[in-house]
């Protein structure tokens, strides 16, 4: 049962990888917590589900939910944060805030206070080994993470965009200087992190089959938690932590038993990390 | 804009005069009953299921000529399962509203801090099925609430009857309990373990999960799994027992699940899925009973609302009926209404038939249903006066 048991803790900790990827990047560019990130999560699950219903699709819905939440918070950067820039980094993250209150709030205006079912069928099929299973869903996360992750090393590290990418979040200014349109480079950030929080919304709306208006909810502050845990804006950090976190929560659950809320485990975490290794997981003092 | 501003405020009192006149004017004419649900909010299914079968128990007590000739008024509160709310609403029952009775539509959490002050106000409550044990007893002068009566069952009531039939009817000898963690979960797994183990299973594992918020039990299933238990008790409410049901089945569980009424919503159904098929619970409504007076309310229910009607819903009902059958007994005084609700015998309840009220704790039969064809059908029902009889507080 120690396989199961290790299934289910990478197949969240994926999750939450691709949700805290979105936020460290934006933190490492443009030094903003993106509170409203957890929105654009629920948001992606959302269109996702709606478009489920129209065209009857799961891979279609998951590529519309995806390109939803990164127009979305392509928006929210352009509107919202860039006016902000000059001002002391308070005033985004208050914006933030509000506006991740907010959507909640049209979540259940829109769709109703009620929990709604996600029942797409993906047609991947389950995958037994003896007592071992990995589920459908489950199969469906790892897959979408790691082509995520594959797509996303690679574009950073060979593309032109993504070295551009890179260097603003080391030095904007010098970057600009060097004839680089940090403005487009902070909209391809924007637009990759929230596509990526969308994916992590269809994932959990189908891996749980409930959509639901505060779903963002503990992912807002927990999200927040594991890039800490990563070290602020290091990638490869993040996604360690990710997986230690739905790892551990897992085990003390499922394996020692405690009866520990599975909420805290990353606080706590991230309270050891900023006691020992301020600087992150991976991150260099 | 100042003149706006005049006329905003003068409209305004006209409104607020204009509630006073018609609400002291229709007092003459009508028996006002006071209920509250928790109609928005994370449990509005359930809130609007309550509301809705209260209304329909209105309209036919003032179809058939109300109360001695009188209509009933019923007074709806939202109390967004909150209890801050539920505390103002009792307020505004006995203050404003001027009620003569009040229904509980809500849950254990708002109905239990409305009681006490009922209590202190001589105001009659029947809760529908709120299940905390503080809501008919007062915990600090360790007496019973007289003035509130509970429809619904106990927690630990509920728990014993389907520990009864897991071990008597399913032959459970290993059990295993997943539970949410709040007064609800712990008092039906109480009583559950307490039963089952005095029956002679033994219970492998005991596991509480955090409410609200978690979605994803697997890490706790998988441990079940690891027992290979006879069945599975499962307490929690419709959302998290739609997931438990449903992720227990993708990591291929073939133990028996066994749950209790929070299950008992159409929402489990629909959110559940293919995965409901053949799950048991304890609950308080028999789709299957033969009676008419079951029979038209499901039919009366679906037709006016659109969909099936649950166990909250009926409760309530049931709770609203047994106010209106006291009133009609002994007129509009509260105290004469809880002595006539005292003395309520065999009562013929939507939910069952209640043979009496004891230190305000209903005594009826526990149903268990079982989920075929996507619908709640009957299994069997749990008579033993030794497991459906409240335990006396002291």
């Amino acid at each position: 049962m120690l396989w199961q048991q290790l299934a289910n803790g990478i197949a969240i900790g994926s999750v939450y990888a691709l949700i805290s990827l979105g936020l460290t990047m934006v933190y490492g560019i443009l030094k903003i917590l993106h509170v409203a990130h957890a929105g654009i999560y629920a948001l992606g699950a959302y269109i996702g589900l709606f478009s489920f219903r129209l065209v009857g699709d799961f891979w279609v819905s998951l590529f519309i939910g995806m390109a939803g939440s990164a127009l979305t918070g392509y928006l929210v950067e352009r509107f919202l944060y860039a006016p902000l820039l000059h001002l002391p980094r308070i005033a985004p993250l208050i914006v933030s805030i509000g506006l991740f209150t907010a959507m909640e709030e049209a979540f259940r205006i829109v769709a109703g206070p009620h929990t709604i079912a996600y029942n797409a069928t993906v047609g991947l099929g389950d995958l037994s080994i003896g007592p071992f299973r990995l589920t459908e869903t489950q199969i469906l996360i790892l897959l979408v993470t790691f082509g995520t992750l594959i797509f996303l090393w690679t574009f950073l590290t060979k593309s032109r965009t993504g070295l551009a990418m890179r260097a603003c979040a080391q030095d904007a200014e010098t970057t600009s200087s060097f004839g680089v349109n940090v403005k487009a480079i902070i909209a391809v950030n924007f637009l990759i992190g929230s596509a990526m929080a969308g994916a992590a919304g269809v994932l959990i709306g189908v891996y749980d089959n409930q959509v639901w208006p505060t779903m963002g909810s503990i992912p807002a502050y927990k999200a927040l938690a594991i890039v800490v845990l990563g070290g602020l804006g290091n990638i490869p950090g993040t996604v360690l932590a990710s997986i230690i976190v739905g790892l551990v929560e897992t085990f003390f659950i499922g394996v020692l038993a405690i009866p520990f809320p599975r909420d805290a485990v990353a606080f706590v975490a991230m309270i050891l990390v900023l006691m020992f290794r301020p600087y992150g997981l991976l991150g260099k003092a | 804009m100042r003149r706006l501003r005049g006329l905003a405020i003068f409209l305004g009192v006209a409104l607020a005069f204009s509630f006073f006149w018609f609400g002291e004017g229709k007092a003459q004419e009508t028996i006002k009953i006071g209920f509250f649900a928790p109609i928005t909010g994370p449990a509005a299914a359930d809130g609007m299921s309550a509301k809705n079968a209260v209304e329909l128990g209105v309209k036919e007590v003032n179809e058939a000529g109300g109360i001695k000739g009188k209509k009933v008024e019923l007074i709806v509160y939202d109390d967004r399962l909150k209890a801050e709310e539920a505390v103002a609403i009792a307020n505004k029952l006995i203050e404003k509203d001027k009620v003569v009775g009040v229904v509980s539509g809500s849950y254990s959490g708002p109905t239990r801090v409305t009681a006490p002050i009922f209590q202190k106000a001589g105001m009659p409550m029947v809760a529908g099925y709120a299940v905390h044990p503080d809501v008919t007893w007062d915990p600090v002068q360790k007496k019973p609430n007289d003035f509130i009566f509970r429809n619904g069952f106990l927690g630990e009531v509920e728990g014993a009857a389907a520990a009864e039939f897991a071990v008597k009817n399913l032959k459970a000898k290993k059990i295993s309990i997943i539970s949410m963690d709040n007064d609800f979960g712990r008092a039906i797994s109480a009583g559950f373990a307490a039963r089952a183990e005095k029956l002679g299973s033994t219970i492998l594992t005991k596991q509480m999960y955090k409410f609200p918020g978690e979605k994803d039990f697997r890490p706790y299933l998988t441990r079940i799994k690891e027992g290979n238990p006879d069945v599975i008790f499962a307490a929690g409410y419709y959302n998290e027992a739609a997931s438990i049901v449903r992720q227990a089945k993708e990591l291929g569980i073939k133990s028996q699940i066994l749950g209790e009424e929070g299950f008992d919503s159409p929402k489990f159904l629909e959110i559940a899925g293919s995965s409901a098929e053949g799950v048991i619970i304890a609950t308080n409504l028999d789709r299957d009973d033969p009676r008419p007076l079951v029979q038209n309310f499901l039919k009366n229910f679906k037709k006016t609302y659109g969909e099936d009607a649950d166990m909250v819903g009926a409760s309530s009902y049931d709770a609203f009926m047994i106010l209106v059958k006291a009133i009609e007994k002994a007129g509009t005084d509260p105290k004469a209404i809880q002595k006539a609700l005292m003395e309520t015998k065999n009562y013929n309840g939507l939910t069952g038939k209640i043979s009496r009220f004891v230190q305000g704790e209903v005594v009826k039969p526990v149903q268990i249903q079982v989920v075929k064809g996507g619908k709640f059908r009957r299994m069997a029902v749990i008579d033993n006066p030794e497991v459906i009889t409240p335990p006396l507080k002291q």
